[in-house]
């Protein structure tokens, strides 16, 4: 057996699926061998973005580069390969006191998936992106030279790395501060929205929130166009937590994970068996208002708590449609676009609606600026172009913005917004297609 | 704990294993071939654990140096030292291929195994753990030098279990089957018989609590070898094994 390094691969949307060739090294050389030996190499984490952003012709994965480094205990600054995930950060740092200072809606995706996308969370009107808080990290570049590259080294590479979607090199470690946490729970406080305007005030109300974020029924129309759950959270206290907490507020107990065993039959998710997940989740909860203290994983990760979920949208597949659109006409733009879906009635098991605080401006190939986002999860079908054909149309309308990590589809003019990135050596599918002006 | 060829990720995942699960080292012996690459699981281990640990150089191509062995002291040995080396195809006729397979996973290595399998045997206490391999258990056309090499090693850890048992020290033979590792990167191997390093690591620490004597990691494992052991000479001949 001759090893040939060719494999199907997908991202966490399982669409699409290529066949190319992925390797993966831990050793500086043969990383550079590999760089010097290849053209088109994209550098790939965990695979948990959607669409087609860490496929190309030549795949690099850092699964192999998955070693801390360092951890200066005092000052919570921690360094380590960009292969490690999220969640392994967070399995040492929480018992220590420490917290990411921003997470996505899932811990598995590795720090250098982190850094590429620029990730946001529910905290980005209060603390910013992911970048906010990297000191510094290491680039292997298309020579295969390794490069440091920090707000005063290397900046120029710095700033066109942060949200670069892979395509300045081969993001080999990542050096960022941790956030201090004295328990590993929650204080937060849902509040049921009836509708679209409600949900704008509630967001407009939370802002000295530190988290904040909304679970949206998009299959609702008329009077209860937006229908909704919001979110807010705090880091809790020790001396705020229920009794049975209080003794060991930085440990969590192991709990179960289930895993969805097999891909689900296509036919196993439409409009109806959307619409009563829907309709249950939303009358789970009883009471308007309900606070409460839930552990971080649960908080932040609830979907996570399900290996493999993504199975459930079936073998074809499924995208997730994250947009943005400008604060002053958020509301607007979301009651097109929610309508839009309602019409359609391609439903969407989760949509999380968002509201973000000022950009970054050094930051300029990040994703967020100052505005409500909207993340959807659609099926793969053959109805689907059209309907991301014109929520593309509504977003262009209000200048708005796709999120490159989950983009799989959306017109050029969205999602062309990268900045001196570019280089021959580093190129994804999704690069190639956003140039080209192709769809899949 | 004793770790050769620690950069082996079963290794580096079975330690991992073993401190997660509460086990005490107070340090950790890091024989290797590659400073750079320990080095990167010496500070990992640092930060995830608070573990020291101790890099040891040692090339089992070469004359072994074994003064700088002498302060080592430990309970536990884990051995994933082992060298696959060109198939058959290529490397048959290659005598430097083939002698390196036979030098990395049986003749250099065995001596330096029963060093420490003496300083085990003068304190009456202690396990070690040796990766052995399938291929040990039958010659087959595509890496009969290889499996040469482990069927002695099989059978060397399988002696030496009988020869220490008396002594109170333990010794456990493990035969991983196909593993999702650098060693078989690249090769299409069939994802319901291949274990990752951290499923053969729980198993493996699993088995070493329980002092098994000889285990597979995945259990599908014992069936196969079961019957390919079990083919006539006369029919295994003629098999594209």
């Amino acid at each position: 057996m001759k090893p040939n390094f060719v494999k199907k691969v997908t991202n966490w949307g399982n669409f699409p699926v290529v066949e190319k060739e992925m390797r993966s090294e831990d050793q500086y050389s043969k990383i550079k061998d590999f760089v010097l030996n290849h053209n088109e190499i994209i550098a790939r984490g965990n695979g948990r973005c959607y669409g087609d952003s860490s496929l190309a012709e030549s795949i690099f994965s850092t699964k192999k580069l998955n070693k801390f480094i360092s951890f200066d205990r005092l000052n919570g600054i921690i360094e380590c390969e960009s292969g490690v995930l999220l969640s392994d950060v967070l399995e040492i740092s929480v018992p220590q006191g420490y917290f990411l200072y921003v997470t996505p809606g899932t811990k598995f995706i590795s720090v250098g998936g982190a850094l590429a996308s620029d990730v946001h969370g529910k905290n980005h009107h209060a603390e910013g992106c992911f970048s906010e808080y990297v000191i510094d990290f290491k680039l292997m570049n298309e020579k295969g030279e390794i490069i440091t590259c920090s707000r005063e080294e290397n900046s120029d590479k710095f700033w066109a790395t942060i949200g670069g979607m892979g395509l300045t090199g081969i993001i080999l470690s990542v050096k960022f501060k941790l956030k201090n946490i004295e328990s590993a729970y929650i204080r937060q406080e849902s509040i049921k929205a009836e509708n679209l305007d409600e949900i704008f005030r509630l967001f407009e109300e939370s802002e000295s929130w530190t988290y904040t974020v909304a679970w949206i029924d998009c299959l609702q129309k008329g009077k209860d166009l937006g229908r909704s759950i919001m979110m807010r959270g705090e880091h809790a206290f020790p001396h705020e937590l229920p009794e049975k907490l209080k003794n060991n507020p930085l440990r969590l107990k192991k709990k179960f994970s289930p895993t969805v065993p097999f891909y689900f039959p296509g036919f196993a998710l439409n409009s109806l068996t959307v619409k009563i997940f829907n309709y249950l989740y939303y009358k789970k909860q009883a009471k308007k208002e309900v606070k409460n203290f839930t552990d971080y994983d649960t908080f932040f990760y609830p979907l996570d708590f399900v290996n493999d979920w993504n199975k459930i949208y079936g073998k074809k597949g499924f995208i997730q449609y994250q947009m943005m659109i400008p604060k002053d006409k958020g509301r607007e733009g979301m009651q097109r676009i929610l309508e839009t879906i309602a019409n359609s009635g391609s439903g969407s098991f989760l949509a999380v609606l968002k509201l973000y605080g000022k950009e970054n401006p050094e930051a300029y190939n990040s994703f967020p600026f100052e505005g409500y986002s909207l993340a959807l999860d659609f099926k793969v079908d053959k109805n689907l172009k059209k309907l991301i054909g014109q929520l593309d149309s509504i977003v262009e309308e209000y200048n708005g913005k796709i999120y490159l990590t989950k983009d799989s589809m959306s017109r050029s003019s969205l999602t062309n917004y990268l900045k001196n990135v570019e280089n021959p050596k580093f190129i994804s599918l999704q690069h190639k297609r956003i140039l080209n002006n192709n769809t899949i | 704990m004793i770790v050769l060829g620690s950069t082996s990720e079963v290794a580096q995942a079975f330690v991992e294993k073993a401190l997660q699960e509460g086990e005490k080292f107070e340090k950790i012996y890091l024989l290797t071939s590659s400073r750079e690459a320990s080095e990167r699981f010496a500070k990992h281990i640092d930060v995830k654990f608070f573990q020291q640990s101790e890099i040891i150089e040692i090339d089992l191509t070469k004359e072994i140096n074994y003064t700088k062995l002498e302060q080592i002291s430990s309970n536990l040995l884990f051995c994933a030292t082992g060298f696959l080396g060109e198939g058959s195809e290529e490397g048959l006729y290659d005598d430097k291929n083939t002698a390196r397979i036979i030098e990395i996973n049986y003749s250099k290595l065995v001596p330096l195994i029963n060093f420490f399998a003496q300083k085990f045997e003068s304190k009456r206490s202690g396990t070690i753990i040796g990766l052995s391999s399938v291929a040990g258990d039958r010659g087959r056309q595509s890496n009969f030098i290889y499996g040469s090499a482990k069927a002695a090693f099989t059978a060397y850890l399988s002696g030496l279990r009988n020869y220490l048992f008396e002594k109170k020290v333990h010794v456990m033979t493990v035969k991983p089957g196909f593993m999702d590792t650098k060693m078989t990167e690249g090769l299409p191997l069939n994802p319901a018989l291949t274990a990752t390093p951290k499923q053969a690591a729980d198993c493996i620490y699993k088995a070493f609590k329980k002092q098994k004597n000889s285990i597979y990691v995945l259990p599908i494992w014992s069936v196969i070898m079961l019957i390919i052991r079990n083919i006539p000479e006369f029919i295994f001949k003629k098999l594209k094994l």
